[in-house]
């Protein structure tokens, strides 16, 4: 059920891995010895020769999968987010530079990783990806929302970077059509728009719900980049207020990048909410969310403190 | 003959205040070798790609370049100053070091026993810790379609390399990392003579360290 069901980010994507897979012999599987924790354990349980062990060395991980995608495989390279960005120049100068078909995909992102702290909640990969030409950027929000991206991002052509969190990912779609490229509208508003990527989107929702005195519409921006600009601006005309929601730094991010369309070609509010520091450990990961302001309940307060409930 | 490549790019370079003009004469010679010997599916990494010079002006002398893309060397419109993926021969375009044998382990993983892959690295480039990640990968997959060619010419940017950041023992620290390990002085004719007796030996990747005596006039 829509908005209760909880199911996992990476057992979406392990799952979904497989099965295109079966479809598709050219795609190949790279890890840097997290298979069991990214669940790309499956293709490899499925796909032996087409699975590739490079160890604890992210560097190595994604300058193979750009050998692998030169000789015209498929590669999926695998680790998790905070530790690929230290492959950020490889992936840069190697993946991007040259427009290669590599599909980098990530999990434990934002805070899904609450019990690891800091060194593994990361919050800036969204920003780092974004900056690189000729790389899309893909934030799936929930499960149904991954197997389907994954797979589009497979069968186009080019450098993409999908960000995943780890399990907790709230049901938002039945079997809607998403498309790369194509922001969803989830519910319709006048006064207010909460514009979301990733598993913000059912707190988005859940927000928007709990301020229904106010007209506030929903949209997930699965697609960062390439920015669905027509959406975008079709919202900004008939808002007054638009809120970016995200499970990472406000600065660079998906409020970065609205706030840049926006300052451009037409002008209007935008909070962002999202992170401005690193995160911390904790026992859970909601408990988290609230502290770091991303919780439904803390994202209603800030929405009504800013029209001025 | 090596006089007369050594001079063409000597002449090349002159325009662009010697830009790496030493670590490119000392891999004008390998990569005389390496393109006499690259069979139609074989790869060519220049992993230092700072000598995409010495790249020109070998395929100049194979008839791919013509002088006046020579020296357009650098040039808003011209060859591109470090190699990149489009031009002949390559197929990824480097200036960032320490790249270049990861890329072709994929390469080699992708197709394996198809084609030999031969990667150029600088000595001063072995200072990346990507290039010993890449290096384990390579013998944990037994990639014996990869020679990898060190230009073993004692410098780096800022120095002599053994003051820099020390690279001896280079063949004992390539043997630990389970490669199979030649020596030979930096001359065309002697390297390609290896990369014949290489295409015998299995079961390991291959490194060889072409020595040179130090030049050490780059320009930057």
């Amino acid at each position: 059920m829509v908005g209760k069901t909880i199911e996992s980010f990476r057992e979406a994507f392990g799952r979904a891995l497989v099965e295109i897979g079966k479809e598709n012999e050219n795609v190949v599987v790279l890890d840097a010895d997290v298979k069991s924790s990214t669940k790309t354990i499956y293709f490899e349980k499925t796909f032996p020769d087409r699975f590739f062990q490079l160890g604890i060395s992210e560097q190595d991980l994604v300058s193979t999968a750009a050998g692998f995608a030169i000789a015209g495989r498929v590669p999926v390279a695998s680790a998790f987010a905070a530790f690929m960005m230290r492959a950020w120049e490889q992936i840069r100068n190697t993946i991007a530079r040259d427009n290669l078909n590599v599909k980098i995909v990530t999990t434990h992102s934002g805070f899904s990783d609450f019990m690891d702290g800091s060194s593994h909640q990361c919050l800036e990969d969204i920003a780092l990806m974004r900056t690189l030409p000729n790389m899309g950027v893909i934030v799936p929000a929930d499960a149904y929302a991954t197997r389907t991206l994954l797979r589009q991002i497979i069968e186009n052509e080019g450098p993409f970077y999908m960000r995943l969190g780890r399990d907790h990912a709230v049901r938002v779609y039945d079997d809607e059509e998403l498309e790369i490229g194509k922001a969803e509208i989830l519910r319709e508003g006048e006064d207010i728009f909460l514009i979301a990527c990733g598993p913000m989107v059912p707190i988005a929702l859940e927000a928007a719900e709990r301020l229904r005195d106010l007209s506030v519409g929903v949209a997930d921006f699965h697609t960062i980049k390439p920015m669905d600009e027509g959406t975008l601006l079709k919202i900004a005309k008939k808002a007054n207020l638009i809120v970016t929601l995200e499970e990472h730094s406000i600065f660079g991010g998906l409020g970065g990048a609205v706030a840049e369309v926006l300052g451009e070609k037409m002008p209007k509010r935008v909070i962002r909410i999202g992170t401005r520091d690193f995160g911390r450990s904790s026992r859970s990961y909601l408990t988290l969310l609230d502290f770091y302001g991303l919780s439904a309940e803390k994202v209603v307060k800030r929405v009504a403190e800013a029209v001025g409930r | 003959m090596s006089s007369s490549l050594q001079y063409k790019l000597r002449e090349m370079l002159s325009e662009v205040n010697n830009f790496h003009l030493g670590s490119s004469i000392t891999c004008l010679e390998i990569l005389k070798a390496v393109m006499a010997k690259k069979g139609e599916n074989d790869v060519v990494i220049l992993s230092k790609g700072h000598s995409a010079p010495a790249f020109y002006v070998i395929l100049s002398e194979l008839g791919f370049l013509s002088d006046e893309e020579l020296w357009s060397f650098a040039d808003i419109n011209g060859l591109p100053s470090h190699v990149t993926r489009g031009l002949t021969f390559v197929e990824v375009s480097s200036g960032s070091l320490g790249q270049g044998l990861s890329i072709a382990n994929g390469i080699a993983l992708a197709s394996r026993r198809e084609r030999k892959i031969y990667v150029i690295l600088g000595d001063g480039e072995l200072d990346e810790g990507q290039i010993w990640e890449a290096a384990m990968t390579s013998s944990h997959y037994n990639l014996d379609n990869i020679i990898a060619i060190i230009d073993r010419n004692f410098r780096q940017l800022t120095g002599k390399t053994e003051e820099t950041m020390s690279k001896e023992p280079l063949r004992e620290k390539w043997e630990a990392f389970g490669w199979e390990v030649f020596e030979v002085e930096n001359r065309a004719g002697k390297i390609l003579e290896l990369l014949f007796e290489l295409d015998e030996v299995k079961g390991k990747p291959k490194a060889i360290i072409a020595k040179a005596k130090a030049v050490g006039i780059d320009g930057r």
